[in-house]
């Protein structure tokens, strides 16, 4: 429903995407999870065609963006980041503008009741969008993008500022939506995403860095277990001590320990029993421990480690090649 | 064509959304309708050539940049620029259906300056053919300067520097026309002035139709920059894209 190849997106100097390419079946529900400023939004904007991508071919629904954009908008419903809504119009009045700019005719009756009923928008129908609160500006703004029946959906954002409640409410009505509808959604948040999509795709920097099922994502991400380790000695001998433990991936000093001691937590690669490696490690070399107990990384930790280890990635591979073009 | 026209509604109703276009209708009215009075008691003339002359700078400098000011501008601050440009419609149709509306507006305001003609009938026999020509030169100078005044608030998130900017470059293609101007210009650089006078200046043209010479250039002149900048403000939104 939903491909796109080798896309990039420079704005400026700045590269918005880079060499982005997934394909999206019918009727599936995509999670777009990804730091601000990672390349969610301008993904979404060339989607829906606001936005032409430097270089690469995006296609909707057997619709190429730029060769054919207006069939393209006619499958796509839209709620973009920032709640696009005429303050001075009525919540009516502004449904009925996107209904006829939609080209509904006598569908409208029909789509408009049922928009209404679906986002809970019955009490504010006669309300200046202007003074509505800000959970009643998002969902008068879903109603706009649902309003035509689209094929495909993509929401940026859809519960930033709302309350738990309403984000329920959200999280319901996409879930419902789910049978029929190709849909993609953006958030900041994993565990937002995690319960109502059927695949997620992390972006850093511009790049899909992760691409599977929530659970094939926590695998890769809780596959690396940390433990924190203090004990009474000094980093020399510390370090010295831990290189002959294997599976050892990174260390990161607790500079908060007084003089005299060392602490530090420790990433492993694998979840093969690092406490027992350290206990006998300690045992061997006879230290006084402070402090021994391994960490449970919660998913928005693992994930941000996911992100930032490949974007350091990307950044020394950038370096190399910078450095491979000055020779 | 359905399109223009779901676009036009819109906008030509949100004129009507806030009091500003009120305000600016009404001073258009009493500023063209005073500066002629002064003139008209002054001399007792039946005629309306004060207000013509006057009417190419209080257009290009105020009341055309108050109108056309938020027709993109308001899109790209309220970020509904993103809304319309993904509806299923073509971006030269929405172009039109805003310049239309903004159009028919002034035409209101324009409207109410036909009390002056009326007074004239009563006090005295005026001529009509200049008075007809002048309202059918207003119409296309109006035309013109809105399309310059979209043309610009498409730049631009923020409505003053619209209104300014577009003030600016109506202001310059009201005076470029006014004789003494591009007489200044040649002195600087010999001929500039008079190629400005000629092709670009707004004023000499107005002049010849409101004078009641229907001269066929003046009025291509006129239709052909709006359509020229219509379709330039099309292309730039367009142009965003990349």
């Amino acid at each position: 429903m939903i491909e796109l190849e080798k896309v990039c997106k420079n704005y400026g100097l700045t590269k918005a995407l880079i060499d982005v390419s997934f394909k999206i079946e019918k009727g599936q529900i995509v999670g777009f999870v990804g730091p601000n400023g990672a390349g969610k939004t301008t993904a979404m904007k060339i989607i829906t065609t606001y936005t032409a991508p430097t270089s690469g071919t995006v296609n909707v629904g057997g619709y190429d963006v730029l060769e054919n954009p207006l069939e393209v908008r006619k499958l796509v419903g839209y709620l973009p980041e920032t709640v696009p809504l005429y303050s001075d119009m009525l919540v009516t009045e502004y449904l009925q503008f996107i209904g006829e700019a939609r080209h509904l005719n006598g569908k409208f009756k029909q789509r408009y009741d049922w928009v209404v009923q679906a986002a809970g928008l019955e009490p504010v129908l006669h309300r200046k969008i202007g003074v509505l609160s800000k959970g009643f500006k998002q969902r008068t703004c879903l109603a706009q993008a649902l309003i035509h029946d689209p094929d495909v959906l993509i929401l940026d954002e859809p519960t930033s500022g709302l309350d738990p409640l309403q984000i329920i409410g959200i999280r319901n009505l996409v879930k419902e939506l789910a049978h029929e509808k190709t849909i993609i959604l953006s958030t900041h948040i994993l565990p937002e995403v995690a319960t109502i999509s059927d695949r997620i795709l992390v972006i850093n920097d511009g790049r899909i860095v992760a691409d599977g099922s929530f659970d094939d994502l926590r695998k890769q991400v809780t596959r690396r277990s940390s433990v924190y380790l203090a004990v009474k000695s000094t980093k020399k001998d510390f370090e010295s001590a831990l290189k002959s433990v294997s599976d050892l991936e990174d260390i990161e000093y607790d500079n908060n320990r007084k003089r005299g001691e060392i602490g530090a937590h420790l990433f492993f690669k694998s979840s093969a029993d690092p406490v027992s490696k350290l206990n006998d490690l300690i045992r061997e070399q006879n230290w006084n421990i402070l402090e021994f107990h391994p960490e449970k990384l919660s998913l928005e930790d693992s994930f941000i480690r996911l992100t930032q280890s490949t974007g350091s990635n990307n950044e020394q591979a950038e370096e190399t090649s910078e450095e491979g073009g000055a020779e | 064509m359905r399109d223009v026209g779901i676009i036009f509604r819109r906008e030509f109703r949100a004129y009507f959304y806030s009091p500003i276009a009120y305000v600016f209708t009404v001073i258009f009215v009493v500023l063209n309708s005073g500066l002629y009075m002064f003139h008209f008691f002054f001399f007792g003339n039946a005629d309306m050539r004060a207000f013509f002359s006057s009417l190419p700078l209080t257009l290009g400098l105020i009341f055309i940049p108050a109108v056309s000011m938020r027709l993109w501008s308001e899109e790209h601050k309220l970020g509904t620029v993103e809304l319309l440009l993904t509806l299923p419609m073509k971006i030269e149709h929405i172009v039109v259906g805003k310049f239309l509306a903004s159009f028919l507006f002034y035409l209101v305001a324009l409207a109410g300056t036909l009390a002056i003609p009326i007074l004239l009938i009563i006090l005295g026999k005026p001529d009509f053919g200049p008075i007809i020509g002048g309202y059918f030169g207003a119409i296309l100078l109006g035309a013109f300067f809105l399309a310059v005044g979209i043309f610009i608030s498409g730049f631009f998130s923020d409505q003053i520097v619209s209104l300014i900017i577009t003030s600016i470059s109506c202001g310059f293609l009201a005076l470029i026309g006014w004789q003494y101007v591009p007489m200044v210009i040649d002195g600087w650089i010999p001929g500039l002035g008079e190629f400005l006078y000629q092709y670009v200046g707004v004023t000499r043209h107005f002049n010849d139709i409101e004078r009641g010479v229907v001269d066929f250039k003046s009025i291509i002149y006129f239709l052909s920059f709006t359509a020229l900048f219509l379709y330039l403000n099309a292309k730039s939104l367009e142009r965003r894209k990349y």
